[in-house]
Formats: structure tokens, C-alpha cells, sequence
């Protein structure tokens, strides 16, 4: 009888060693970065093909949100000793329109080879776009006359552009997208593992519904940390106040999260006691009311935010 | 006694030859629009600053609005769009027009609007405006119809689905004369 028990626990816990080990993998191999370096290279032109120099050429980890910057030489060209990954460039000078790219990959096999040609800035010169079209009330913002954003008082943080915050954002919006995304993905096996939940408890002797629902369960726990990582991990933007339907549903990741923590271990404590022929009883009958409780959050959670983008 | 006069002429002159007068952006509110099959939403600012001067019977308006101060009610949303807008990079749109001073006393007027955004400029020819005077104000409301693609940006999407390219802007602002 004991050792039936201890059997069956052990099958429980190595199936919930398996899943969080697993589930940690992933989410760890999700976020590791490769340490290699490459490089990142590049000639800088002006629109008659001559090279500029002193231009700031600012390299943006799309991955990490790290920025670096460099300035073209004297025959124009820049170059990066970069880890892998993607980055966007921008490319800042004086009397020409900042440009950018909007995503380079550099490889550590061979130098990723970026050639840019700046154009020239019309505001710069005093020519605006709708001034060189002629339209009949166009804007002249090179007169005398025209007020500008300095007359209209605005803070230096308002006017001056920030380019890591810029990729915070650009970093947050991708980890959440990922989030949005293998969150739907674990509605399925979430779904299916409380379908199966009535028969892997029922009195039928045999195991396999159960197995089954366990194995659900795993990839179900698998898919909800790497699910977790990415919306614990994603950037936070400084000076936002939480507002609208993302309150509700961080609120329910608080019924959510624990249950998907409580929900394992009682099925552990479950399963054992079925393979011992044991009526499940004790704390592991909290199972199935946890589960479900766990499951109906993650919906409520999923529904709050699923009609925005 | 020549001279006396000839400086007396031209210090009643002299204003002749100066700016006109000013208008100052007193309330406004911007709101845009987007469009998913399965969600409207609009974003809201107040926050707009703006300047017309005038000289020589034309009046040049600069407005300015930060793109963090649009309020959807959402701040996930919020976050998204200023993402996808590249709001902390160019953190304001500024719309430039000239309109002939007699303009202020009619009830419509037709803008040639430069609006930049998101990086990008993008021009309006002949917007309609409906103008109400009271006193010294000018209340001025109007549609500027916009599209994510005039400024490059790519559209949101959810479940895969892309919010509609149009994003009409909604204005409405109070003027005043200096």
C-alpha cells in the first residue's frame, strides 16, 4: 500500500519535474542570447553618390533595446562589432533628412554590409514639400511670419525624440505579441486537460484518459510559463497609469498564476491516489474546483483584452 | 516743423508694417478614429498647442500635439498605438496651414494642411472646415481624413486581423485673437 503510494507520488512529482523543468527550458532557451559577435558595416552617401562624413549612425537592438553609436569616417563609412541579432539604424546629420532601416540582422558568419544614401533636408534649405508643390494656401514655414514650436511653449521632453524608449516599445510590443499569441495557443491543451479532467478521476479502472490528462496538463503548464515569461519580461514604460481592460486582466493572472502553481501539485496528490485504487480525498479533491476556477480566469483574462489590439 | 511731422506720420505708420495680429489655441480636442472588423475605438488629446500670425492679410497656424497625450481609455492600447506610431521617436504631430485673414468671417473655410507624423509629412489639399465666430473666438470644427499608410505606419492587427488604414481625425478647437 505504501509503496503503491509512494509510486504513484513519485510518477505525480516526476511528471511535474518534467513539466516545470520543461517549461523552464523553453522559456529559457526563448530568452537566451547568443554571446557570438558580428559585424555590422557600412558607406554613408549623399545623393550625388559622394561620401559623408560625421555622420551619427545609431545602432538599436531590436532584441534588447541596447543602443550604441557611431560616426562616419572620413571616407564615409561606419562599422559595428555587434552580438547577433537584429538592430534597426538610424542615421543622423546635419543638412540631411534623418533616415533610418528599419531591421538588419548581423550574423557572426560574414559582416552585414549596410550602404546608405542621406537626402538632402528640404526644411533645412527652406523648401518644404508643399511649398515646392505650389499649393494655393500651402503652409511657408521658411516666412518671417510663421510661428514655431518654440512659440508654442512646449517642454524640451515633449518636442525631443527618444530612441530607447522608442525601442522599449518596440520590444515590449513584440514580447506581448508573442504572449497574446502562445496565450491562445494554451487555451487548447487548457481546454482539453478539463474535458479530460471528469474521466482521468472517474472510477473506470483503466489509465489511459489519465495519462492522457496529464500529459495535457504538462504541455498546458509548459505553454502558460512561456505564456507568463513574456508578459512578465516585456519592458515597462515609465509614467504609464494602468487604465481600461489590461487592470482586469492582470488582476486575474492573480487567480491564474497561483492556480496554475496549485493546480499540478493537487493533481499529483490526485493521481497517486488513484493508482493506489484510493478514492481521491483530502486536499488533492481540491483539484478539479481549482482547475476550473485557474481555467475560468485565464478565459475571463483572455476575453478582457481579446477584442483590442 | 517738416521734420516733426514726417516722424509723427511715421510712428502711426510703423504698426502698419507689423504682424497683424496673433490667434492662440485656447480648448481643443483631437480625436481619432480606427476601425477592426470586431472593435471601433477612438483616442482622445486636449493637450494641442497652437499659434497663427498674421501680417499682410495671411495667417500662418502651427499646432502642435503630443502623440503621449492621446487617451483611449486604454493604456495598453495607448501604448500600442504611440508603438506603432513611433510616438517616443517623434513624440509630436504638428499640422502647418495658411489661410487669408478674411477667412475669419466666413463659415467655412477649405485648409491646405502639412501634417507631419509618425516621421513622416503628409499634405492635405482642401480640407472643409465649419467656422463660428463669438466675439474675439473662432470655433472651428472639422474631418481630417488620414490613413495609417499616409504616414507609414503599419496597422494593428487583432487576432491577425489589421485595424482599417483610415484613421480619420476629429477637430475641434477654440481660437482666440491677440
Amino acid at each position: 500500500m505504501l509503496r503503491n503510494t509512494c509510486r504513484g507520488w513519485r510518477r505525480g512529482v516526476l511528471g511535474l519535474a518534467f513539466s516545470v523543468c520543461l517549461s523552464s527550458a523553453l522559456a529559457l532557451s526563448a530568452a537566451a542570447q547568443t554571446v557570438d559577435t558580428g559585424v555590422l558595416t557600412g558607406t554613408v552617401t549623399d545623393a550625388s553618390g559622394a561620401v559623408v562624413a560625421n555622420v551619427t549612425v545609431t545602432a538599436t537592438s531590436i532584441d534588447t533595446g541596447q543602443t550604441r553609436s557611431v560616426t562616419t569616417g572620413a571616407d564615409g563609412s561606419f562599422r559595428f562589432d555587434a552580438p547577433r541579432g537584429g538592430y534597426r539604424l538610424r542615421f543622423e546629420a546635419a543638412g540631411f533628412t534623418t533616415s533610418e532601416v528599419a531591421s538588419v540582422t548581423v550574423e557572426g558568419t560574414a559582416p552585414s554590409v549596410v550602404d546608405k544614401k542621406l537626402e538632402a533636408n528640404d526644411q533645412v534649405n527652406g523648401k518644404p514639400p508643399a511649398q515646392q508643390e505650389n499649393l494655393p494656401n500651402a503652409p511657408s514655414p521658411s516666412s518671417n511670419t510663421a510661428p514655431s514650436l518654440a512659440d508654442l511653449g512646449l517642454t524640451p521632453e515633449q518636442t525631443q525624440g527618444n530612441a530607447r524608449e522608442q525601442a522599449l516599445l518596440d520590444k515590449r510590443t513584440h514580447m506581448l505579441k508573442i504572449h497574446q499569441r502562445v496565450g491562445l495557443i494554451t487555451t487548447i491543451p487548457l481546454v482539453a486537460t478539463v474535458i479530460l479532467g471528469p474521466g482521468a478521476g472517474g472510477k473506470s479502472e483503466g489509465t489511459a484518459t489519465r495519462d492522457l490528462h496529464v500529459a495535457l496538463g504538462a504541455l498546458t503548464g509548459d505553454l502558460y510559463g512561456i505564456t507568463a515569461y513574456y508578459a512578465i519580461r516585456a519592458p515597462r514604460i515609465k509614467g504609464t497609469q494602468k487604465r481600461g481592460p489590461i487592470r482586469f486582466h492582470e488582476a486575474m493572472a492573480w487567480i491564474h498564476g497561483p492556480g496554475m502553481i496549485l493546480t499540478p501539485i493537487l493533481g499529483a496528490m490526485a493521481f497517486s491516489q488513484k493508482n493506489n485504487g484510493e478514492k481521491v480525498h483530502g486536499l488533492a479533491a481540491a483539484h478539479g474546483p481549482v482547475a476550473i476556477v485557474t481555467a475560468g480566469a485565464f478565459g475571463a483574462a483572455l476575453l478582457s483584452v481579446s477584442v483590442k489590439f | 516743423m517738416e521734420k516733426k511731422i514726417l516722424i509723427a506720420v511715421l510712428l502711426v505708420a510703423l504698426p502698419a508694417f507689423a504682424a497683424d495680429s496673433q490667434w492662440i489655441l485656447n480648448q481643443n480636442t483631437l480625436t481619432y478614429h480606427v476601425s477592426h472588423p470586431l472593435h471601433q475605438s477612438e483616442g482622445m488629446s486636449h493637450a494641442a498647442k497652437g499659434k497663427g500670425v498674421c501680417h499682410e492679410g495671411q495667417c500662418q497656424f502651427l499646432i502642435a500635439v503630443p502623440v503621449k497625450s492621446f487617451d483611449s481609455g486604454d493604456s495598453n492600447r495607448d501604448l500600442h498605438m504611440l508603438q506603432v506610431t513611433r510616438g517616443a521617436e517623434f513624440p509630436l504631430v504638428t499640422v502647418r496651414t495658411r489661410l487669408p485673414e478674411s477667412a475669419a468671417t466666413s463659415s467655412t473655410v477649405n485648409a491646405d494642411l502639412e501634417i507631419q507624423f509618425a516621421g513622416q509629412t503628409a499634405q492635405y489639399k482642401q480640407i472643409p472646415f465649419k467656422l463660428e465666430t463669438h466675439g474675439g473666438e473662432i470655433h472651428i470644427t472639422g474631418t481630417i481624413p488620414a490613413t495609417l499608410s499616409d504616414f507609414k505606419i503599419d496597422p494593428p492587427s487583432l487576432l491577425t486581423i489589421p485595424v482599417k488604414n483610415e484613421m480619420p481625425v476629429r477637430v475641434d478647437m477654440t481660437w482666440h485673437s491677440q
